[in-house]
């Protein structure tokens, strides 16, 4: 039987994040930030270049699935709900993930899942962005730091600033006038991760989420958002253990990749018979 | 001055034109014919001078207009130097190391382009997406950076890092003595005329500008460096700021960056009730600058393509940054920029009405101040909601309605001292 080859992409209203795998094994990772281009360009870029550096022509993919906002790839196969490919992505890269807590650019989601990652339960932020990651971005560029800084510099903060208000846009001027007032740029970061991991812990309680909670979505990379959570979990003294895994950000691209080779295997075999 | 004079004599009218050295029209005369032709010539040849005199005086004026623009396109390429600077410094450091050369190099050529495009950017009518260096540097450097910018290596996320490092340290820097800094290369740069306003420019620059009173309001203005009696409340600044501008206010709308106020005032000025907006961006100025940057436009630029709108759309978000979603989701989904920007001006104006009924409805005269004032598409959304409300109101609006709260505050540092004189 020849090699499968499928690709995953995870169309985010930041970025596009592309996942190429072979036989149901990820051979290649690409995340493209989309910064106010043009959307359909950066597509066809991510897709491109994720495909040169697997060495692999485009007619040799034999399903491409996208998942988030797909809709704007009009080369794709088929399309698959953001949930199932977190809850898949999140299991293929920690086996035993309970519970997936996927931070994007615009929601926060929390999902049960059990181990053959099938969604148990899920909950939602509510219609505002309100400690949203497009809102960490933003701040971001007002401190002038890029967003790999972020995570190190939260984790060295000793004397985090809570951020008062929760507006997303006008939180900005927050943190323009904290740094006019003389506090440091991980303190302020930190304020924000732990106002932000106080949201997430609440629809991780919502939807009674227990063992391990594996944290995806373009947020997963932030390393002082994950432990401004488990600072949370732990204050809430609820039975958690909150991991991430250097591929989390990919993990919707991932599981789409994964669920279009199960497709694709399923309508062959269907052909055949 | 050497001239040229041309007359006309008619049966009825009598006409002349004087022409300059270099064969311009700068003045013109008429009158009518009358039975002495040679006084009828005097009159016209007369005329024709005063007109010629106020062309000259015209000409002035029109140079001092270019001499700003100079001066601002100093100002501009200043900053644009201070901005390279910046940004080469952050290219050198052990970060970039492994290709600084390279980055350097490429920093190096957006820059000559950005220098390149201030020229056209400050040349006469031209229009300038933003008043600030900030958003007109981000707009050149963005655009630059991603034709400059390779998957690999130089990346457009690289650049944009950089720019973004570079230009807080920009904005952070203070600039003593403005207008002796650029004015004498503003002035050299406008060449045949720079000498006939040299005395005027020297006299103005020697003018001790002494600040009598001063009064700070507004969002920030727990934080200005004044003493506590030299701050007002920007409810009672914009109450009273209105009132200056227009005597018959008696209900204001400020719709301004992050606050929305709804006041009520009474003959004098003084305010009688208000309501402020929740700290929520959604219904205020920001609102309408996130949507400005999403669709990579300049603030001035919404109203006017909002108002092309034929069939506005209903926005479903409420909030700021989900708007901004939705407008990218109906962009992609082929709807009409103009239509979409018209439901988000409506949605803006609705928050507006649920506030100014709760402050006591719109009483005659309406007073719209703060910088979404500015905006055509916000004052029509405004009117046309109003009407349906409450009725045919005078809606006041001004173009420098963004200044009414600095208004207020100026005629408080000045009844202070006056005040203090008596």
């Amino acid at each position: 039987m020849s090699d499968i080859v499928t690709v995953g992409m995870d169309v985010g209203s930041s970025a596009v994040k592309t996942v190429v795998a072979r036989d149901a094994q990820p051979l290649v990772f690409r995340i493209d930030r989309i910064r106010k281009r043009d959307l359909r360009k950066v597509i066809d870029e991510s897709y491109d270049a994720a495909l040169a550096e697997a060495g692999i022509k485009r007619d040799d993919v034999a399903y491409l699935a996208t998942t988030g906002e797909g809709e704007l790839v009009d080369f794709r196969r088929g399309h698959f709900y953001g949930m199932t490919t977190h809850a898949r992505g999140a299991t293929f890269l920690i086996p035993e993930t309970r519970a997936v807590l996927d931070i994007g650019a615009l929601h926060a989601r929390a999902m049960k899942v059990d181990a053959r990652s099938k969604v148990l339960a899920y909950r939602m932020t509510s219609q505002c962005a309100s400690g949203s990651g497009q809102f960490l971005e933003n701040v971001a560029r007002y401190l002038g730091i890029t967003l790999e800084d972020v995570g190190p510099l939260s984790c060295s903060a000793s004397n985090p600033e809570m951020v008062s208000s929760i507006c997303a846009v006008l939180a900005e001027t927050d943190v323009i006038n904290m740094v006019s007032r003389g506090i440091q740029t991980a303190d302020i970061l930190k304020g924000i991760h732990l106002s932000m991991a106080g949201r997430y812990v609440k629809l991780l309680r919502a939807i009674g989420a227990d063992g391990v909670v594996t944290i995806t979505g373009g947020l997963a990379a932030d390393v002082g958002l994950a432990e401004a959570v488990r600072q949370k979990v732990r204050e809430d003294k609820l039975q958690l253990e909150v991991r991430t895994d250097p591929r989390s950000i990919y993990a919707g691209a991932l599981g789409a990749a994964l669920w279009a080779e199960y497709r694709h295997r399923v309508l062959s075999q269907r052909s055949a018979a | 001055m050497r001239v040229f004079v041309g007359i006309d004599l008619g049966s009825t009218t009598t006409k002349a034109v004087v022409l300059d050295e270099y064969g311009e029209v700068i003045g013109r005369g008429i009158t009518n014919s009358r039975s002495n032709y040679d006084v009828a010539a005097q009159i016209v040849r007369e005329e024709a001078f005063v007109r010629t005199r106020f062309t000259l005086l015209e000409r002035r004026i029109q140079f001092i207009e270019e001499l700003e623009r100079n001066f601002r396109l100093q100002q501009h390429l200043e900053l644009l130097d201070t901005l390279r600077q910046a940004m080469l410094m952050l290219a050198g450091g052990p970060k970039h190391a492994a290709y600084a050369h390279e980055l350097t190099g490429r920093l190096d050529e957006v820059c000559n382009r950005m220098r390149e495009r201030a020229r056209a950017q400050f040349a006469p009518g031209a229009v300038r997406k933003s008043d600030f260096f900030r958003d007109l540097a981000a707009a050149d450097y963005m655009a630059l950076a991603e034709k400059t910018a390779e998957p690999k290596g130089i990346t457009f996320d690289l650049l944009c890092g950089i720019f973004d490092a570079a230009i807080l340290s920009v904005e952070n820097a203070t600039i003593e003595n403005g207008f002796e800094r650029h004015i004498r290369t503003a002035l050299a740069e406008c060449g045949g005329q720079a000498a006939a306003l040299k005395p005027a420019v020297d006299e103005v620059l020697a003018i001790d500008l002494q600040e009598l009173g001063t009064v700070g309001t507004g969002y920030g203005r727990q934080r200005l460096p004044f003493p506590k009696e030299q701050i007002r409340s920007e409810i009672l600044c914009h109450g009273l700021g209105a009132h200056a501008m227009f005597p018959g206010t008696r209900t204001v709308l400020d719709i301004g960056g992050q606050d929305t106020k709804a006041i009520q005032l009474d003959s004098e000025g003084i305010v009688t009730s208000f309501q402020m907006n929740d700290r929520c961006a959604a219904g205020c100025g920001r609102y309408l600058g996130y949507i400005a940057d999403e669709m990579n436009l300049g603030l001035h630029e919404l109203g006017p393509i909002a108002q092309q709108s034929t069939q506005r759309v209903k926005i479903n978000s409420t909030c700021t940054v989900f708007a901004g979603a939705e407008l990218r989701e109906r962009l992609s989904l082929g709807q009409a920029r103009q239509d979409i920007l018209a439901g988000l001006h409506r949605a803006i104006i609705l928050r507006a009405m649920s506030l100014l009924a709760r402050s006591g409805g719109v009483h005659e005269e309406l007073t719209f101040t703060g910088g979404v004032a500015r905006n055509p598409a916000a004052v029509a959304a405004l009117q046309e909601l109003v009407a349906e409300n409450y009725g045919a109101r005078t809606l006041n609006t001004s173009s420098d309605s963004i200044y009414t709260g600095a208004l207020g505050a100026a005629l408080f540092a000045r009844r202070a001292a006056e005040r203090m004189a008596a």
